[in-house]
């Protein structure tokens, strides 16, 4: 278990969110509403409204979108997220990351390229479209 | 710890395959084999074949269901399709329009 998969986020997803298990393995598409932690494999692409937690030993092949994304297992895809990427040290990711915000542990694994579309605080919008 | 919860918002559709518990709270098309006991919760929607342990059906279930041990077809339950296992039980206030093929 990887130590920043925090409890509180285990109890979340323990009471309303969804679980695939270590032992279970999906081949088609995911989607709803709510939360998604995935422990085993899954082949094809996942939608939620909620987190997605990818946890270490987990394995996705496919594009992958939610509401916040923590990859801690093996993805091979796109993942896109409004509210932002976490890579934990753990994890190996193979594709494109869209986010406004993306974290990268070290120890992780990724190739591919990172849309971080954020927007700029004033002071530097100010300063780039100023008379310098 | 359960194995596999499938929310009440949420929607699978292909092929499931597990070794461990699976709970039904939302929705699943396609197949599920499991080598463990598969639960259907009251206002969950499985429309696959369902092979399983045991099988137990509080929700809508359409698809034929097999089981190596036993099939619980619970009030309220609703199951549109053919059963095959050893021991089979149909609640008081379940539907179930299909056929039973006991292995005798």
């Amino acid at each position: 278990m990887s130590p920043a998969a925090t409890a509180v986020e285990m109890n979340d997803l323990d009471t309303n969110g969804s679980v695939l298990g270590r032992g279970t393995r999906v081949r088609g598409r995911i989607q709803g509403d709510g939360d998604l932690r995935v422990e085993g494999t899954v082949e094809g692409n996942v939608t939620v409204s909620g987190e997605l937690l990818i946890d270490e030993g987990a394995e996705i092949q496919g594009n992958v979108d939610a509401a916040v994304v923590t990859i801690g297992g093996v993805i091979t895809g796109d993942v896109a997220s409004r509210g932002g990427i976490v890579v934990r040290a753990s994890a190996k990711v193979t594709g494109n990351m869209g986010s406004p915000e993306v974290t990268l542990e070290e120890g992780a694994e990724f190739s591919g390229r990172i849309e971080a579309d954020f927007e700029l605080p004033t002071e530097l919008l100010d300063g780039s479209s100023g008379a310098r | 710890m359960a194995g596999t919860i499938i929310g009440s918002g949420m929607t699978i559709e292909g092929e499931i395959t597990s070794d461990e518990e699976v709970v039904v709270v939302g929705t699943v098309r396609g197949k599920l084999h499991v080598d463990a006991a598969v639960t259907v919760e009251t206002g969950a929607v499985v429309e696959a074949d369902v092979a399983a342990a045991s099988l137990s059906i509080g929700g809508t279930m359409t698809g034929n269901a097999s089981a190596s041990d036993r099939v619980d077809l619970l009030t309220g339950g609703r199951l549109v399709g053919d059963v095959k296992a050893a021991r089979l039980t149909i609640a008081d206030g379940a539907s179930f329009k299909g056929n039973v093929d006991m292995d005798v």
